[in-house]
Order: structure tokens, then sequence, then C-alpha cells
């Protein structure tokens, strides 16, 4: 099973991968709509975003979570590396 | 194909996983790594073999049915099925880990902060699937249309009021064992349109 590597996403059946092709790494969620994969930021600020609309959290405590979670996503390691 | 030696060493790592399951869920975080490896009938040294860290450790712990928690959610959550069915299959996988879930929920603000992001990531990663599911019912008008936040935090009260009062409801047996259908009813029938 391939886990995406922007936000840890089970990918199980080929409507989970990017444009339908289960070469890509990363997950239908972390696709812009010309194919290629969502930048750090647009992938944080949605996290963020997903973050307050599901559980309600306040802006800094959902900004802390979804960091802690790209940190742990290899597409983002070396972000952090030099960003954080 | 793996060697008697890989084989070993996988089975002292469940060994010790499943040691440090019962004694948090008995002693709560606090609990020390001796008393891991008395239990799992290792030397205390063994146990940083394969945990170079109690951070590691507690991470695997809560990983491994975070994970299962996390992927169980989510077949359900892309077939879209009813509520009940999701929440009953939440329910399952948290009885399999009732004590320990207890200690988590109870404990989360005393262990170190690497280690909680991770059960809150986990918690996420719930209220997603959650929200992926109640979403259509709400347009359905099958559910109240209520902020979703709010319908995922009413669950959760609900469901950890329960848990962090076992000792009062149900001290001799499973809290889950003896609530989940009075819980998830309710719940559903609060919410319903």
């Amino acid at each position: 099973m391939k886990i995406c590597i922007a936000c840890g996403m089970p990918m199980l059946e080929k409507s989970d991968f990017a444009g339908e092709d289960t070469k890509k790494d990363y997950c239908i969620h972390c696709t812009r709509p010309d194919g290629s994969m969502q930048s750090f930021e647009e992938k944080k600020a949605g996290m963020i975003h997903f973050i307050i609309k599901t559980q309600g959290f306040d802006y800094k405590a959902a900004t802390k979570i979804a960091e802690s979670n790209m940190k742990r996503l290899p597409a983002w390691k070396d972000c952090f590396n030099t960003e954080v | 194909m793996k060697t008697k030696r890989q084989i070993q060493k996988e089975s002292t790592k469940i060994k010790i996983s499943n040691a440090a399951y019962n004694v948090y869920s008995e002693y709560g975080f606090s609990a020390t790594t001796a008393m891991i490896a008395k239990e799992a009938g290792v030397s205390h040294g063994t146990i940083f073999v394969h945990f170079p860290s109690v951070n590691e450790l507690l991470i695997h712990l809560i990983e491994i049915f975070g994970n299962r928690l996390a992927l169980e959610m989510h077949n359900l959550s892309k077939k879209n099925d009813a509520i009940e069915t999701l929440l009953i299959a939440y329910i399952d996988v948290l009885k399999k880990y009732e004590s320990f879930y207890i200690r988590l929920i109870s404990e989360r603000c005393l262990l170190p902060e690497d280690v909680q992001m991770i059960f809150v990531n986990i918690q996420s990663s719930i209220a997603v699937h959650f929200n992926e599911v109640i979403v259509t019912k709400i347009e359905n008008q099958m559910i109240k249309n209520l902020p979703v936040h709010l319908l995922f935090n009413t669950w959760m009260g609900l469901l950890h009021y329960y848990l962090l009062n076992k000792d009062l409801f149900s001290p001799e047996e499973s809290l889950l064992e003896r609530y989940d259908s009075e819980l998830i009813t309710t719940f559903l029938e609060l919410i319903k349109n």
C-alpha cells in the first residue's frame, strides 16, 4: 500500500492517486489542477483550514498540528530543515 | 525470506509493545521502562535495542492503534457508509485499546510534545473522515445543519466523558462493551433531522 508523501493518506485505489496515475507518490487531494503536487505553503494552508473546519481548533494550535504532521512526511522534510 | 534472527527480533519487539500497553494502561505514563521490561520478561537493556528512547516507544504504541483506526475510517468514509457504521467500526478498534486510550486522553498533557502531536494528528485524521461522511448527510438533509466541528466534538465529548469516568459508569467491565450501542444510538438521535 502506498502512502501519499505529502499528506500521509493511504492510497488504496486508482482514484486515490493524482490523475489516477498509480506511479505517482502523491494523492488526489495534494494535486493542483495542472496535475503537479501542491507546494509546502499550499499544503500547510489546506491542512490548517481542514483542522479548523473539522475540529474547531484555534488557528495557532491548528498551525502547530499541521506543521508537526508535515514534519513526518517525506515530501516536506527538506522544507523543515531549512525553514524551521 | 526472513532469517530466524529477524523473526526473533520482531517477536521481541511485539512482546515489548504488548507489555508496554499493559503497563501504561495499568499505571499510566509515569510507569518506568524497568516495569515494562519485567512485564515483557526481557532485560532492561533489550528495550533500548528496539526503542532507543521512551518517546520512540510511546510513538510506536500510539501509531500502531492510530494507524489501524485511521485506515478503518479511511476505508469506510470512502464508501460513504452510514454514520452508524463508521462509529461502530471506530468503537470496535478502540475496544481493543480501551485502557490505553483512557490513559492517553486523561494524561495527554503530561506526555512530551512530539508524542502528544502524534496522538493529536490521529484525532485530526479521524475528524477528516468523520467530516467526509457527515457533509454528505447534511447535504441530503438527513442530519441537522450544524457546523461539522461541533458535530464531531459532540460525539468526542460524549465518548470521552464516559471513558474518563469509567470507574463510575463501568468499574467492573469494558465501558465500550457496555455502552457502545447506547452512545451511538443517542448521538444519532440527537443529530438526525
